[in-house]
């Protein structure tokens, strides 16, 4: 039984990955926002090549993870394929596992070569295996987070993909801003500290600053801890969300007020 | 194998028991406790306006709505709460607008459901072939579903709900915008499989359609079944309605024609026919005549049709309004 749900979801994750890994959001939002954030923060600015190489890792893990799972519901709603997986023998814990997967494979595979390309060219070097076993769980971490955030905000029953893609930027660019990865949280004051909870950025970020050269602020421990509490608080509202908002999803009433309206005139 | 199973299921007099079946949308009450049984092997047909609840009531049959706590199907005698994905595997449905994939081919589309339902490679591509060679679409095998036409789409959509071998089929307007060619190929193709002895429940806005393939027909509106009968027992029991079609000689004055129109609730067609229902074809002609020398209008072209069963269903859904017109009187 289990064996089966897990083999739908592999099948799943599969199909996500081959469908939406060339769609336009996808290689906007994941591929080329990280590249043009990087440069834009980098260019004429005196940091060190520690400190780039954090940016680029967090940014790129954080962009990837939220650029696949987003796509994927407002994409099948229109085309009505949801209505024909949900009508075969899958769940839809299974569908939402299968576009989580889905997005964070993405985000690993694509945050891992980046890291790779970066430690060869900055010649970033790591004191113990230990600590990149860290650096890779804090990606890994992450990548599952953001697919998670993407996914609650698809939780809107839209058949459009740009209405979930302007709330995710909404979302996704202040908890940037207030990560810690443009200023570090030494030199930030005890209110944007304490703002910078809300992100859980700042705790990847922090986390890849203890691997790399040990100007971490909080404890790696810590920071393991707050993206694993994200990631759970995550999980039961994307869930939570899903549940609810799915028939208004597929329901013809459901897409718009004004269609709801229509029909009951109708009647 | 999958035959001799789906052969067992057929020894069970039920095919589908639906009860109590009810769908809200906020105060919206989209399907209102609709029930019925449909026997192995039989093809049953919904008829109804738009909204009237035929599309929610396939969507809360294959699971895509979850039922409300009164509600109860049941497929070849079991619930299908208790594993909604084993019994989900008894259906196969056609929907009205293609929900294949379309960035995938056709191929991978039938490849990804086959896994979807655990058939073997090797059976999916058995199965896809002969699929794919039966609605004449084995040429565009390796084509992107996005290219292909609505009609071929839909082909496409049969074979996607016939490669599991499901005993039970269910149709969402499947001839819907199609061409007639391939409207035709559609509806020789479920009588075909009407012979094989799938249970067939088919939801169309086509009157001939339903009355040459169905064997029996449920009438829904406002989320409602308000007939359930055979297409000839429908007919049957509005024999003593005829329906009387004329045409008038010259031009009507706006008074004359409004007098008309109230006297026997007439409608005007395109065609310049005025038609209205009768229970007594004799008596209605010899007023219509008595009316129309009163006020000196010329009838012409009189004729008397037998009734359709597009005019009993118009009929039954005109009652169904009228009766609801009067509880909100009251």
């Amino acid at each position: 039984m289990i064996k089966d749900s897990l083999n739908r979801i592999w099948i799943l994750c599969m199909k996500n990955v081959f469908l939406y890994i060339k769609k336009g959001p996808v290689l906007i939002f994941g591929l080329m926002f990280p590249f043009f954030m990087t440069l834009s923060w980098v260019i004429g600015r005196d940091i060190s090549l520690e400190q780039v190489f954090i940016g680029i890792v967090a940014m790129t893990s954080f962009f990837t993870a939220t650029a696949i799972s987003p796509v994927v519901l407002p994409v099948e709603t229109r085309e009505k394929s949801l209505e024909r997986i949900l009508s075969s023998p899958i769940s839809l814990n299974e569908i939402l596992l299968g576009i989580l997967f889905a997005s964070t494979l993405y985000s690993l595979i694509i945050t891992s070569i980046i890291t790779v390309i970066f430690m060869v060219m900055f010649s970033i070097a790591f004191n113990s295996l230990i600590v990149i076993i860290l650096m890779f769980l804090g990606i890994g971490l992450m990548s599952f987070l953001g697919s998670l955030l993407g996914l609650l905000i698809a939780a809107n029953p839209t058949d459009m993909t740009s209405d979930v893609m302007i709330i995710i930027n909404l979302v996704k660019f202040p908890l940037l801003f207030i990560s810690g990865i443009f200023i570090p949280l030494q030199n930030s004051s005890p209110s944007m500290i304490f703002i910078s909870f809300v992100s859980p950025i700042t705790f990847l970020t922090d986390l890849l600053r203890f691997c790399v050269d040990r100007s971490n602020f909080f404890t790696y421990s810590f920071d393991i801890l707050m993206l694993t509490l994200w990631i759970i608080v995550l999980f039961i509202v994307s869930y939570a969300l899903h549940k609810r908002t799915m028939p208004k999803r597929l329901s013809e009433a459901g897409k718009s007020k004004k269609k709801m309206i229509m029909m009951k005139k109708n009647m | 194998m999958k035959t001799t199973q789906n052969q067992n299921l057929n020894a069970h007099p039920v095919a589908i028991n639906v009860l109590n079946l009810v769908k809200r949308f906020g105060a919206l009450i989209a399907v209102d406790d609709v029930s019925f049984k449909i026997a192995p092997g039989e093809i049953v047909g919904i008829l109804g306006p738009n909204g009237a609840g035929k599309t929610t009531t396939i969507r809360l049959l294959t699971g895509v709505f979850q039922l409300e706590s009164n509600a109860k199907i049941e497929i070849f005698g079991k619930d299908i709460t208790e594993n909604p994905s084993k019994y989900k595997k008894h259906f196969g449905i056609v929907p009205e607008i293609s929900n294949a994939f379309s960035d995938y081919s056709v191929w991978q589309n039938l490849k990804f459901s086959g896994r979807i339902y655990g058939i073997s490679k090797g059976k999916v591509e058995e199965r896809s072939k002969i699929l794919l060679t039966q609605f004449n679409l084995i040429e565009k095998m390796y084509s992107k579903t996005k290219t292909l036409s609505k009609g071929l789409k839909q082909r496409l959509n049969f074979c996607l709900a016939l490669l599991h071998e499901p005993p039970i089929l269910i149709l969402d307007e499947p001839t819907s915008g199609l061409d007639p060619i391939s409207a035709k190929l559609m509806r020789t193709q479920i009588l075909k499989l009407k012979r094989e002895g799938k249970t067939i429940l088919i939801t169309t806005h086509d009157m001939q359609e339903a009355q040459n393939i169905c064997d029996r027909i449920l009438i829904m509106n406002r989320g409602k079944i308000i007939a359930d009968e055979s297409p000839n027992t429908l007919r049957e029991q509005f024999k003593s309605t005829s329906t009387i079609l004329f045409k008038i000689g010259g031009e009507l004055s706006a008074e004359q024609e409004n007098a008309l129109l109230n006297m026997f609730n007439i409608i005007k067609e395109k065609n310049d026919y005025y038609v209205f229902s009768s229970y007594n074809t004799l008596k209605d002609i010899s007023r219509l005549y008595k009316f129309s020398k009163e006020r000196n209008i010329k009838i012409s072209d009189l004729k008397v049709r037998e009734t359709s069963l597009e005019e009993v269903f118009i009929h039954l859904i005109k009652e169904d309004l009228f009766v609801i017109k009067e509880d909100v009187e009251k």
